[in-house]
């Protein structure tokens, strides 16, 4: 049971680290490119601001995945 | 409230002789967006309008002023005045005042410059003799031989140098200065110079150039510093003399400044009229319940001799976007032209954004220590930036959301700084913290939902689901408002969207009685009991089962209905708009997540602080009293940030995205906001 518990555990551990892995990948991308457009044009802080959050639902993904995992051990 | 005002197009046209007498007016009222003529739109024999007589000369006198204020380098935003100016005196004084400034401002300017300069130069020189001040010898002696070279400058290993030197010859005089910055003046016979050099850079040798001039070095210095002095007295005078100047004449600049902005704002109004060789035309937006007012006026002013009118709103016309809410909620307006300037044909959110924001914000933080924190915070920030309108705002936000922070906390989590108020019943006893077991007194407020406890985070993020339904689906149920008098497609596509949302909430409501339904129980002896236990809950609960999951008919019917509808409509594509608005329901799970990660951050940190405040050792107990406020502090700024960043984008990015467009013009009213001058 010990066992299972604990590959329950990890399995959760990676489906939370992987997406937010990926989404820190995704914003490093976008938050540069948003950060510059934002320094040329005032006007842009909004839509970059946008941009830049878009990708933070992959890891609310892994959360709930984490945490259904989570419930189960 | 939930519409930008209306507008009306209107058309003013007059003879060019009352052209300046209609700005004047247009200029009071302070209600006309006018807009800028392009020759195309009307009438190929409108020409653009041309700046009035006056305005070359109330530009050359504007720049003047701001010259004037740049070289006393006025601070306009520090500067008080004591009264507003009447505009009719500063048009008396004004030309005679410039002059009699601009004269004396230059001689005390020169002044100062010039006596900055010589400053300077005489810093300069005494850096530059400094080195030498050390060695007693008048400078005349270190040139002019025909058998010497004089190496002078910095050497960083002078014992190494000292000791090498005999080598290469006995002929040489060595001075140094003080052993601080090893200056040293080596006289050598010219024969051996090269060596020597040599010798001198392998000690890390710095050469320093000799000043000209003869006599002592040290004379110089002490006669110059105090030429110096002297200087510096005068310097001072000249500033004070610079200061005195400012303060008698900082309000005459400020008023003078806006009156000509103001005045050359008149002059080159009419470059936005379109004109014919006798007449004008303006073409503006007014709001429609200023528009009596404006005709009235107008009408009485100038006698009938303008003509006035209104034009019904075209297809393709884009009016400016003024908002009309009321002061609480217009302090939101700022986050909202954060994204974007709403279109004149946009709902206005302020009001929604108002009000779930801060409940958002509020919900994350969910603890009274945090939200006492946040009011004051908010309080302190607002003071800070009190004269830029702009930013105050954010004060304003973090105080509404401190005081349903503390709610959340007091009523829903039971928590302060992290810790509960009573431990969890099952947990009592253990050694875990709360704040009656650390108080030793009970303090009778329970939490309903356990931040920690697996029960409670499941209980959280239902809660965020049903909290993301509400906006989302009234985002849906605006969208398809809007929509349904230009696009029909769009709209029923939005139906369907709603559908779907409706049946996803549904399901989840479901799989989540079991956490909870006991929320429902105070209910039960209310007037809508009936209702919910006969006939709500039991016709969303019927369903069936297969591999173990359940599937509730009513959640299914609603999912498919509303895909074929969004099929039916927009076709296979749409199905990507289904996905969507299924991500964007899990998105406000962040709701839970944050809330979670900050309690859980809290919480660990208060283990670690209190443990070692609690150690029984005074040292230690003290140490653990200075980390443990450090590391609150460092929860609430973490906190607090994400918290208000993931509020704002919930709005930004998933409730906007269903109704909101966005990308209008700002009203601007032809006039000035005078702070320092008045009509009178």
């Amino acid at each position: 049971m010990a066992a299972e518990a604990g590959i329950i555990a990890i399995g959760a551990g990676v489906a939370i680290g992987s997406a937010a892995f990926a989404t820190a990948w995704a914003q490093k991308t976008i938050g540069a490119a948003a950060v510059g457009a934002a320094a040329e044009n005032e006007k842009m802080f909004g839509k970059g601001l946008i941009y830049m959050v878009l990708p933070e639902t992959i890891v609310l993904f892994g959360l709930v995945i984490a945490f259904l995992l989570w419930t189960k051990m | 409230m939930f519409r930008p005002q209306e507008m009306t197009r209107t058309l003013l046209i007059g003879a060019k002789q009352d052209l300046e007498h209609t700005i004047e007016l247009l200029h009071t009222l302070e209600v006309v967006h006018i807009i800028d003529f392009k020759t195309a739109d009307v009438d190929e024999h409108l020409r653009f309008g041309a700046p009035t007589t006056k305005a070359s000369g109330a530009s050359r006198s504007l720049l003047k002023i701001r010259s004037s204020a740049q070289m006393l380098s006025l601070d306009r935003e520090k500067q008080t005045i004591s009264e507003k100016l009447p505009e009719k005196q500063i048009q008396r004084d004004i030309a005679l005042k410039i002059q009699d400034m601009e004269l004396s401002l230059l001689s005390l300017t020169e002044t100062k410059t010039r006596i900055e300069e010589h400053f300077r130069k005489i810093d300069e020189r005494i850096r530059q003799l400094q080195p030498f001040a050390a060695m007693d010898i008048p400078l005349e002696d270190y040139h002019g031989y025909d058998h010497l070279t004089v190496f002078t400058g910095y050497i960083r290993d002078l014992k190494k140098f000292t000791e090498h030197l005999p080598a290469i010859t006995e002929n040489y005089e060595l001075f140094t200065s003080d052993a601080d910055d090893q200056m040293v003046a080596l006289f050598i016979i010219k024969k051996h110079a090269e060596d020597a050099n040599k010798l001198l850079n392998d000690c890390g040798y710095t050469e320093v150039k000799l000043p000209e001039g003869t006599g002592l070095p040290k004379q110089f210095i002490e006669k110059w510093t105090e030429q110096k002095h002297d200087l510096s007295e005068k310097l001072l005078q000249t500033t004070k003399d610079i200061l005195e100047f400012r303060k008698r004449y900082a309000e005459f600049i400020l008023a003078s400044e806006e009156y000509l902005t103001i005045e050359v704002q008149k002059a080159e109004a009419p470059v936005l009229f379109g004109t014919t060789e006798h007449s004008f035309l303006i073409d503006c937006w007014i709001p429609k319940d200023e528009m009596q007012q404006v005709m009235e006026t107008l009408e009485k002013e100038m006698q009938g001799s303008l003509y006035i009118q209104e034009i019904e709103l075209k297809h393709n016309d884009e009016p400016p976007t003024l908002l009309k809410n009321p002061r609480p909620v217009r302090r939101f307006e700022f986050l909202l032209e954060l994204y974007s300037i709403p279109n004149y044909r946009d709902i206005d959110p302020s009001f929604i954004l108002s009000l779930i924001f801060p409940l958002f914000f509020g919900l994350m933080i969910g603890d009274i220590g945090y939200g006492i924190l946040l009011i004051l915070f908010g309080v302190l920030f607002m003071k800070a930036f009190k004269d830029s309108e702009g930013i105050s705002n954010i004060g304003w936000y973090i105080i509404i959301a401190g005081v349903f922070s503390s709610i959340f906390g007091l009523f829903l989590f039971g928590d302060m700084f992290g810790l509960p108020f009573m431990l969890p019943p099952h947990e009592a006893g253990e050694a875990a913290y709360s704040w009656s077991t650390l108080l030793g007194i009970h303090i009778p407020i329970p939490s309903v939902i356990h931040k920690m406890e697996s029960l409670g985070m499941t209980q959280l993020l239902v809660v965020s689901i049903i909290a993301g339904y509400l906006p989302l689906g009234l985002g849906l149920l605006i969208g398809m408002i809007v929509e349904w008098k230009h696009d029909k497609k769009h709209a029923i596509t939005k139906i369907g969207l709603l559908c779907v949302l409706t049946a996803l909430a549904l399901l989840i409501f479901v799989m989540a009685d079991w956490t909870i339904g006991q929320w429902l129980k105070p209910l039960k002896g209310s007037a809508i009991a009936p209702f919910l236990w006969d006939m709500f809950i039991p016709l969303v609960k019927s369903g069936f089962s297969f591999g173990g999951l359940l599937f509730p008919y009513v959640a299914m019917a609603l999912g498919i209905l509303g895909i074929l509808l969004i099929i039916i409509v927009a076709g296979g594509f749409g199905l990507v708009e289904v996905l969507e608005v299924t991500s964007h329901l899990m998105s406000y799970t962040r709701l839970a997540a944050i809330c979670v990660a900050k309690a859980a951050m809290a919480f660990a940190f208060n283990m670690i602080g209190l443990g070692l405040i609690l150690s029984g050792n005074i040292i230690i107990g003290i140490l653990g009293v200075i980390l443990l406020i450090f590391m609150q502090l460092m929860v609430f700024a973490l906190g607090a940030l994400s918290s208000g960043i993931q509020a704002i984008r919930l709005h930004y990015v998933e409730f906007f995205m269903k109704f909101y467009k966005g990308e209008g013009l700002r009203f601007n009213p032809f006039g000035y906001k005078r702070k320092y001058t008045t009509t009178k």
